[in-house]
């Protein structure tokens, strides 16, 4: 794995310093394009983590919703602060992933997508319906987080999109460590062979559990960031189109590489954006790429990349990465 | 003392008894073969002691304790270690990847989550002293998709020999094996430690009667005959029933 991990690393690496070249000189429009993906960036990093323990979800947009919901309810309708609310954001995420990860992990493969998926269209129709935080119409006026203790006016763009990048690389790095730690070696193994990990003694359902977990807090982290990011909470941000496009931005940039999923939002935001204003039928145009995309590169961009160098380095004796 | 023990062991299929009323006792440190004809019911009884399976009646004893309602999981954490008959690894990780992991679960510490893997040096020790134990030392660095068929199934056999059990359950470790690597896995388990509790179901009778001290000759699901390596050559049952014109080569 060792030459896998330089070229991750490296990847990481150019992708940050680009986001921070982008950002230090995009203009207002540019800027908000960048807080955007680099939110992307960290809901693709909470379903790539999840999808470490052999588990892919299509309904991640719930968990999304539950921070933003949460962080929207406790701000605007409660008036608490929005430090306490962000907290509460993340702690809700995780517990409502952990509640639903108690019968949801019990069903594997396709199953799993299918419950993960029922499950977010059902808080989607909840809150489509919801009065309190105003329904199908949404809900405007969702103050962003103060850090002028420090001397940062986060309703500046620059500020907040800074802010955005540096967020999605603490997770990206945060993972980066969880995924080489015996636990995160037990939950990639699970991955490979679930009922090996089992016979050897390893309570895989609990080890999925745990991933989900973190999976959600990361999520609903996401999704507060995001209503911070627009100001306004809509129930689209639950429907299922928004579980699609994280699963999209992450097998672009390559499923279970980590530092894929922020490179395949970058891809996913730009790319819709460059097509929505100068061609008409922009979905279709955006579909084709990507069936171009996973036909040329099935294991996404940095999947490519790290097949690319693993066949140019020397079979070398102690790195064993061969493909 | 007895190790492993099974008291009127039931599994029933539907309509098909696959096992019927096995009652056998393993002592400590024996090494037990378990043969019969294809459908004997040879692996569900593995998959009965291992916990891959649970009985419709009767009881399974580790070391005296009832065992029965304990899952493959639960047993493997308290010394009912298994091979399996087709080879069942992490096929992307390395050979010291793939024992250290299993290291790394008997000890209990895949629930770190701060420190990286490679920092647990006791973990890194022992995969390296199981790899030297089923001689793959060479190899450590190889991922296991990459090795010949005859390495992965040395791993195979390593992996659960890396939960230090108390009692082993090997599944046809040489099938379909070369007669080199069968001649490489033969002395890999003649060498495994004496203290050891191995159960084994094999076909190869020159590994049976060289390796066993103690065979239990299984057919539909009922335990025709048990004794002594040299007993069951005797056996005209055994003769009769399993071996047939086989029986001729012992």
């Amino acid at each position: 794995m060792a030459s896998g991990n330089l070229v991750r690393g490296l990847a990481g690496v150019a992708l940050l310093a680009g986001a921070l070249t982008g950002q230090r000189f995009a203009g207002f429009f540019a800027q908000e394009l960048i807080a955007e993906a680099a939110i992307l960036g960290i809901f693709t990093l909470s379903l790539d983590f999840l999808a470490t323990c052999g588990l892919v979800s299509l309904g991640h947009a719930g968990l999304l919703g539950v921070g933003a919901y949460l962080f929207a309810g406790l701000t605007v309708l409660s008036g608490l602060p929005p430090a306490f609310a962000l907290a509460a954001a993340i702690a809700g995420g995780a517990l409502a992933a952990f509640v639903v990860g108690l019968f949801a992990i019990r069903a594997q493969g396709a199953f799993f997508i299918m419950v993960t998926l029922a499950l977010a269209e059902m808080f989607y129709a909840f809150v489509f319906r919801n009065r309190a935080f105003n329904g199908a119409d949404g809900m405007g006026g969702i103050p962003r987080l103060d850090l002028s203790r420090i001397g940062v006016d986060l309703n500046d763009p620059q500020a907040f999109s800074l802010a955005a990048i540096c967020v999605c690389a603490a997770v990206w790095l945060l993972l980066e460590l969880v995924c080489a730690s015996p636990f995160g070696r037990a939950l990639d193994a699970i991955r490979q062979n679930p009922h090996r990990v089992a016979a050897l003694g390893g309570r895989v359902y609990l080890y999925r559990l745990a991933a989900f977990t973190s999976s959600g807090a990361l999520a609903a982290l996401a999704g507060a960031l995001k209503v911070q990011h627009t100001n306004f909470l809509s129930p689209d941000l639950v429907s299922w189109f928004v579980s699609g496009d994280v699963l999209i931005a992450t097998v672009i940039g390559g499923l279970g590489t980590l530092v894929g999923g922020p490179l395949g939002a970058a891809i996913l935001v730009f790319l819709k954006d460059a097509l929505s204003s100068n061609v008409g039928h922009w979905y279709l145009f955006l579909g084709a790429v990507f069936a171009f995309v996973a036909l040329a590169m099935p294991r996404g961009v940095v999947g490519f990349l790290l097949a690319f160098f693993a066949r140019r380095s020397p079979p070398a004796g102690n790195t064993g990465d061969a493909p | 003392m007895i190790a492993l023990e099974t008291r009127a062991l039931v599994k029933s299929f539907g309509a098909i008894a696959v096992t019927q009323s096995v009652s056998l006792a393993f002592e400590a440190g024996s090494r037990t073969a378990l043969i019969g004809p294809n459908g004997a019911g040879k692996t569900t009884y593995f998959n009965l002691l291992a916990g891959n399976l649970r009985p419709d009646s009767g009881a399974v004893l580790l070391e005296g304790r009832d065992v029965t309602k304990l899952d493959a999981t639960s047993r493997a954490r308290i010394g009912v270690s298994r091979s399996f008959q087709r080879n069942n690894l992490f096929p992307e990780l390395t050979v010291r990847e793939n024992l250290a992991l299993a290291c790394a679960l008997r000890a209990g510490k895949t629930t770190r989550f701060w420190r990286p893997m490679r920092g647990l040096k006791d973990v890194a020790g022992e995969a390296a002293e199981v790899a030297a134990q089923v001689g793959l030392t060479d190899v450590l660095d190889t991922p296991a998709r990459a090795m010949s068929y005859g390495s992965q199934r040395q791993l195979e056999v390593a992996l659960a020999l890396a939960l230090k059990p108390r009692v082993l359950l090997l599944d046809e470790p040489t099938s379909g094996m070369s007669p080199q690597e069968t001649a490489l896995m033969r002395g890999l388990i003649g060498r495994l430690p004496r203290a050891l509790t191995i159960v084994i179901i094999e076909h190869d009778m020159d590994i049976v009667l060289d390796f066993a001290d103690h065979i239990v000759v299984l057919d539909y699901g009922k335990v025709l005959d048990q004794g002594a390596p040299a007993a069951i050559r005797a056996s005209q049952v055994v003769r009769e029933r399993y071996l047939g014109e086989g029986g001729a080569r012992l």
